[in-house]
């Protein structure tokens, strides 16, 4: 491997345009057949989402009248901003209520989808060495970039088609609009494509290039929440969000196409964007020289506390910063509610606690804001498991450091950090919601709420740990927790679950605070079974054998 | 058990679903020997170390290392060995020095002026990120954290499949440093020509079990001697003899392989036929592992036998 730095020029004049695609054919059906299970899995799995929201509202609701109790809710400002501008719910249809209500997770996914397959197929290629296998063969500059591209054009067209079979087939809704849905849904499929394409060749490794790919969809996510939620039918902010393009189509209501063009034009700039800085670096190269380091390790780094702070470091920093900003945006859109507030129907201040509805909304936000403290535990976790089948950990085992010790030390960091970044994100939504309200008792006030709700993370964690110890190949299930969460946690209600649907969703048990008031109870009893599980896990580990590389 | 074995193994068996992976092994390491194990790829060897570092659990069998058991006891016996696997990987985000003193110091402690003159002899830079190191340098990393920690055992899992000549030279040169020190050395290795300039007690393994064990002498005594012979008489008498093999004349020199135990009876019948010149070859390692793996396996060891 040549050593990682920058090249400054770029040898393309002195080839035909055709070499740089060389084995363009043979690469994409290559990159197809490796994904032959990943791509209609996903594709599938967005079909299946569609099939389900099409035959589930209907079901639910018999009649078109009945839904409008639901989409009292959605359309409230707390419900656009979760699902969007709340196109057609003061006329609500089938129809209208799944395309705006859901289409944004349809795009999400597709989202989701693409940023894994362009970070899989490009960095993930170079950075254990395969792609240079490849440019070895007779295969030109851009073929594994282009053949990339390609597949993520025929996967998203594969999820959009699926999605169309679902809206039109199961649903029975009107072609035009489910037409138009489904062409959202790839779009944004593919501008997220785009975006990704250009964070692989600024980063070395995939999960960093899946985080920075992702960080714009979060923000595009957070900016389109402020945007909708201060008006029916979106604002000027709502606009400045790839996703917002989306949902300004209007499936449904208004049928207009024209802000596809956006989506299309971003994907084209971002696609260019990839190639030209692609073509303007080594391979396996990045455009952030490596910089040396110290030739010797820190009195810290050499005990397994230096250690497990070491690796963790990095990811406690960006998830604390990234929380922090998300906390104070919306802390900062308590504005936006409070502003909307005089539109709303009595029903949805009935349903949704009249005495306080900043305090309800902000009690809810330090539940969403815990689930994203999850889920910074359970990637914790994972990177643990990695650590041991990437046969970095073999040689620490091999050392006089316990296998208790190890899984411990790597726990208690990840614990320690859970409560730092709840303090952060609580004291930012804290700031945002001081500074929009002018009422600096919010700082205290949402800081106690975000801490409140570290038991529920606790034993998320505690289950990720688990399965670390006794199946391994299992922790990816403990994200369902944090899935079933979002949804009882947002839907519930809505939804009329039975209370043991609740009961099963640990953060139910926790009162959202500061609308409902502090309880011990729960509090202890989640720590006491975080604590529980977590040790059957590390008797588990302890018992199981190490994975070698 | 015996108190100079540092590691006894005996009728050790660990399965992965249906595959067999150590089949009764039987291994005996004395203490302060350097140990070759030696085996083509996929025989077992790097399993066989795991269950050693207590990394896997033995389903049958008897282990001890060090006078423990390296299941229960890990974590003691870990403070007194240091193992290099085959394969080293990194931290992307550590620097090579950061890594060498970070491993050292889980193991209690090193001598900082031996690391030093380590990084020296190897020619590391300590100063560049895990991820812009080679393989061959990746290897070095833990090589030199290994050896700059005073342990009595070292557990070296193909130590040096990356290295160049030179530094191989340097890796042979601290490993009799090791051993004059009175320290244990497990070497496992294809690479033939290390294991027969360092090892004092060779164990060959095949398919999980150890075919043979003992000092390269006692192990030559069971294979042929090649000899090549220019002679003035007809070799035809040298026939009739036992332990005679491939028997055949090229450009008038006269090749044949004797048993180990038949030389002498074949330097006396040589005598009488006029000898004007006589090579005598012992047998090398690859002709060794080609008399245990020759039938069944002769795709893999021809890679295998490439020193």
């Amino acid at each position: 491997m040549t050593a990682a730095s920058t090249t400054a020029t770029a040898p393309t004049t002195a080839h035909q345009r055709g070499d740089t695609l060389a084995g363009l054919g043979a690469m994409v059906r290559f990159t197809l057949r490796r994904d032959r299970v990943k791509l209609p899995a996903w594709a599938g799995g967005l079909g299946l989402f569609g099939v389900y929201v099409a035959a589930a509202i209907p079901s639910a609701y018999p009649t078109e009248d009945d839904l409008g109790a639901m989409t009292t809710l959605f359309g409230d400002p707390l419900g656009r901003m979760l699902t969007g501008p709340g196109y057609g719910f003061d006329d609500p249809t089938f129809e209208r209520v799944v395309g705006s209500g859901y289409g944004l997770y349809l795009m999400l996914l597709a989202a989701l989808m693409s940023i894994l397959l362009v970070t899989r197929h490009t960095r993930g290629e170079e950075q254990t060495g395969r792609a240079e296998l490849v440019r070895a063969s007779i295969v030109g500059r851009h073929t594994l970039l282009t053949a990339t591209l390609v597949t993520a054009v025929l996967t998203n067209l594969a999820g959009g088609i699926a999605v169309w079979l679902a809206m039109v087939l199961v649903g029975g809704f009107a072609i035009a609009g489910s037409t138009l849905l489904a062409a959202a849904v790839a779009a944004v499929g593919l501008a997220f494509a785009g975006i990704t394409m250009v964070a692989t060749q600024l980063t070395l490794y995939t999960r960093a290039a899946a985080g920075m790919a992702g960080g714009v969809l979060g923000a595009a996510f957070v900016v389109r929440s402020g945007g909708d939620m201060a008006a029916e039918g979106g604002t000027p902010l709502s606009w400045l969000s790839p996703l917002g393009w989306a949902q300004q189509t209007g499936p449904y209501v208004l049928d207009r196409w024209w802000p596809l063009l956006l989506l299309g034009a971003l994907t084209g700039i971002t696609a260019a964007t990839g190639f030209w800085l692609s073509a303007r670096r080594d391979l396996a190269a990045s455009f952030v020289p490596v910089r040396p380091g110290p030739p010797r390790a820190r009195p810290s780094l050499g005990t397994p506390w230096g250690l497990a702070v070491r690796l963790q470091r990095a990811s406690i920093i960006g998830w604390t910063v990234a929380l922090s900003i998300t906390g104070m945006v919306f802390g900062a859109y308590a504005d936006a509610l409070l502003g909307a507030v005089e539109d709303m129907p009595d029903v949805f201040i009935d349903l949704f606690g009249a005495e306080d509805l900043l305090a309800g909304y902000l009690g809810y936000m330090a539940m969403f804001m815990s689930l994203f403290i999850s889920a910074f535990a359970i990637l914790a976790v994972q990177s643990m498991r990695s650590e041991e089948t990437g046969g970095r950990g073999e040689p620490v085992f091999a050392t006089p450091i316990s296998r208790w010790q190890w899984l411990g030390t790597n726990l208690a960091v990840t614990v320690v950090a859970v409560v730092v970044i709840a303090i952060a994100t609580g004291f930012s939504t804290g700031i945002g919601a001081a500074v929009v309200t002018g009422d600096t008792i919010h700082l205290g006030e949402l800081t106690l709420a975000q801490l409140n709700f570290i038991p529920p993370v606790l034993v998320t964690t505690a289950v990720a740990v688990l399965l670390f110890g006794v199946l391994p190949r299992a922790i990816g299930a403990t994200w369902a927790i944090v899935g079933y969460a979002m949804i009882t946690g947002t839907f519930g209600v809505l939804l009329d679950l039975p209370q043991a649907a609740f009961n099963l969703d640990p953060f139910s048990h926790i009162p959202q605070m500061p609308l409902e008031e502090f309880a011990a109870a729960p509090v202890l009893i989640l720590v006491g079974l975080a604590a529980a599980v977590s040790a059957l896990g590390l008797v588990g580990f302890r018992r199981r054998p190490i994975n070698g590389s | 058990m015996d108190p100079d074995l540092v590691i006894h193994t005996e009728g050790l068996v660990k399965r992965f679903g249906n595959v067999v992976a150590l089949d009764e092994l039987d291994l005996d390491v004395g203490r302060g020997e350097v140990h070759g194990f030696l085996g083509p790829n996929g025989a077992g060897k790097s399993t066989a170390i795991r269950v050693l570092l207590g990394l896997l659990r033995a389903d049958a069998g008897h282990v001890a290392m060090l006078g423990g058991d390296p299941w229960a006891d890990a974590v003691e016996l870990h403070r007194r060995l240091a193992y290099v696997p085959g394969d080293v990987e990194l931290w992307p985000n550590l620097t090579g020095g950061e890594a060498i003193d970070l491993f050292a110091r889980l193991r209690g402690g090193f001598d900082q002026r031996r690391r030093d003159e380590l990084c020296e002899r190897f020619d590391l830079d300590p100063t560049k990120k895990g991820r812009t190191y080679s393989k061959g340098n990746r290897q070095k990393v833990a090589l030199i954290s290994a050896l700059a920690s005073d342990v009595e055992l070292l557990l070296l899992d193909e130590p040096t499949a990356g290295l160049d000549p030179l530094m191989e030279a340097e890796f042979q040169e601290c490993i009799r440093e090791v051993k004059a020190a009175g320290h244990t050395v497990l070497l496992s290795s294809h690479i033939l020509a290390q294991v027969e300039v360092l090892a004092d007690r060779i164990s060959i393994i095949r398919q999980g079990a150890i075919v043979e064990s003992g000092t390269l002498s006692e192990l030559r005594h069971l294979t042929r001697t090649t000899i090549v012979v220019e002679l003035e008489h007809d070799p035809a008498p040298l026939r009739a003899l036992d332990g005679i093999h491939d028997l055949h004349t090229v450009d008038g020199q006269v090749h044949f392989e004797v048993d180990g135990h038949r030389v002498d009876e074949a330097v006396r019948a040589l005598a009488p036929l006029g000898v004007r010149s006589l090579v005598a070859r012992p047998p090398t390692l690859e002709q060794l592992l080609l008399r245990h793996y020759g039938d069944e396996t002769t795709d893999t060891t021809d890679d295998e036998s490439v020193a």
